[in-house]
């Protein structure tokens, strides 16, 4: 599984990214977790604003951070 | 000798100033205001305003709700830009895009509340007004002058349905808004309701008048400069927030994760220090007179609503999230804010205030075009260009100037400027920048008409 984190390195987008992390461990799923912070390439993505959650190249949340078991729902 | 003199008259005025803005009128501002960004930020969804910014949504619509979301939404200056750019890349097109990055930054519950308690609720009224105002026009100018670019731009970009999703704001958000905003009303206002003492006690005791004598001695206050001075009321609640400082590290550097026993203490201490800034404390001969003010009695039936509401009408991830935006804004903005209230506050002692007057001290266009520009190639960190403005204006500065230097300052830095022209590129923010260089002057011009 891939997942993306959207964000140029903001308060909110370190804490998305720690949840993010938790959950995958705690899933114990197998994933690769990048955080993109170039602007360009934040923008090629159908989002609003950032931080935003990419999973295997479908937008799941942008603008706010979702809460951990929404986060699991998706990777699950 | 002379050396070391100076350098005293500096650290004085500076650290006069500094007690000065820790005093209680600042504390009732800002300490409610960042509750306030916090709960901007964290309970309205960003979505709420985004829908009204599709590529479908008529004018009347999409400007002022391009404006509106400059206030709420652009609390935190690293969300502006992603949004600045997808609703000029894929939602209302560039006109609300420009109004949205013009009343951001400028139009913030901080900025507002500040600039009202320290400067003056004119100058406040006007930047609310005159940035909205000016915001939705450079929209429409800018909208108009590329109108052939928004067009192909518009072609191509069809199809992008992400303006649709909506969200509501819930109605208890709202009245939990209208609660946190009667907080800082209710500290700041000066009516005589509320600033009226209702019932006066005096803790006896001669060391007050000493300790207020000593405290003279060490801060002059000095009224020709507008350095207040400190009182002990404001050693008091200087105390106090160096208690709430070490409360709130441990209790809400992790309040994401949870609440915790400091949690409380920080959020009851902070509970406490807005109740005795709401008192009127003066030393007398014999004591301590303590009045209990309208503002008090105020103060204190709100924030009780307030807690009740957390308590109640809030699920706790809610709160959680509240109290982890406003201490992070609050780790964000206030150290480089005191700072730069210190180093502005010193600034008073070397500046000569014959330049100032030279320069700016009547309602000239160059006077506001000055401001300006001063503005532009001056970065300062969120919130000094308020305490930098009050320097000014105690060294003589007209209100005018100042409201155009205020305007300009959050609006342009030369690193927004970089950032804007990478999204828009260099011609359309050339124009932009053209034309908020002369909106803000005649902003100040204007306003000095009608204000000497």
């Amino acid at each position: 599984m891939d997942i993306k984190i959207l964000g140029g390195g903001c308060a909110k987008c370190e804490r998305l990214e720690k949840l993010v992390r938790e959950t995958v461990g705690e899933l114990g799923i197998d994933a690769t977790i990048t955080k993109v912070k170039d602007m360009d390439a934040i923008l090629a993505y159908d989002i609003l604003g950032t931080p935003a959650l990419v999973i295997d190249e479908t937008v799941k949340s942008s603008g706010r951070i979702p809460q951990k078991d929404e986060i699991a729902g998706w990777i699950r | 000798m002379q050396f070391v003199e100076t350098l005293q008259i500096l650290i004085q005025t500076g650290a006069g100033s500094l007690a000065a803005y820790l005093a209680a009128h600042v504390l009732l501002c800002l300490l409610p205001a960042f509750f306030i960004a916090g709960a901007l930020s964290a309970l309205i969804p960003q979505q709420a305003i985004t829908r009204y910014l599709g590529r479908d949504a008529p004018k009347w619509i999409s400007y002022p709700a391009s404006a509106l979301g400059g206030f709420v939404l652009a609390v935190c200056s690293c969300t502006i830009m992603p949004l600045f750019a997808s609703i000029y890349k894929k939602g209302a097109g560039l006109g609300p895009a420009i109004t949205f990055l013009f009343v951001g930054p400028a139009v913030n519950i901080l900025a507002i509340s500040f600039t009202g308690v320290q400067i003056g609720m004119d100058i406040a009224l006007a930047r609310i007004i005159l940035s909205i105002v000016f915001g939705m026009g450079i929209g429409l100018l800018m909208a108009w002058l590329f109108r052939k670019d928004d067009k192909a731009h518009s072609e191509a970009t069809n199809g992008s349905r992400m303006f649709a999703q909506g969200a509501k704001v819930p109605g208890r958000t709202w009245v939990f808004f209208v609660l946190l905003l009667a907080v800082l009303i209710a500290g700041t206002l000066q009516v005589g309701l509320l600033t009226n003492s209702y019932a006066t006690f005096t803790l006896p005791g001669a060391w007050a008048g000493f300790f207020q004598g000593w405290l003279d001695s060490i801060v002059p206050p000095n009224p020709n400069l507008g350095i207040e001075g400190v009182s002990v009321h404001g050693v008091l609640l200087i105390g106090l927030l160096i208690l709430i400082a070490v409360t709130a590290w441990l209790g809400l550097n992790k309040v994401d994760e949870g609440f915790n026993t400091w949690t409380y203490v920080a959020l009851g201490l902070i509970t406490l220090t807005l109740g005795v800034a709401s008192f009127k404390v003066t030393a007398v001969e014999d004591g301590l007179s303590v009045g209990i003010t309208g503002k008090f009695i105020a103060e204190i039936a709100l924030i009780a609503a307030v807690w009740w509401m957390a308590v109640k009408a809030f699920e706790a991830h809610e709160m959680q999230e509240w109290l982890w935006e406003m201490w992070r804004f609050v780790k964000q903005i206030i150290p480089l804010l005191l700072i730069g209230v210190f180093v502005a506050g010193m600034a008073r002692a070397v500046i000569p205030a014959t330049w100032i007057e030279t320069i700016a001290g009547r309602n000239t266009v160059w006077a506001n075009l000055v401001g300006v520009l001063f503005g532009v190639f001056m970065y300062f960190p969120t919130l000094v260009e308020v305490p930098i403005a009050q320097t000014f204006l105690s060294l003589g500065m007209h209100r005018g100037p100042l409201l155009a230097y205020l305007l300009a300052d959050p609006e342009l830095s030369l690193q927004s400027i970089l950032i804007t022209n990478r999204v828009i590129g260099r011609k359309k923010t050339a124009v932009y920048v053209l034309l908020v260089t002369v909106f803000s002057t005649l902003a100040g011009l204007i306003f000095g008409w009608f204000i000497r």
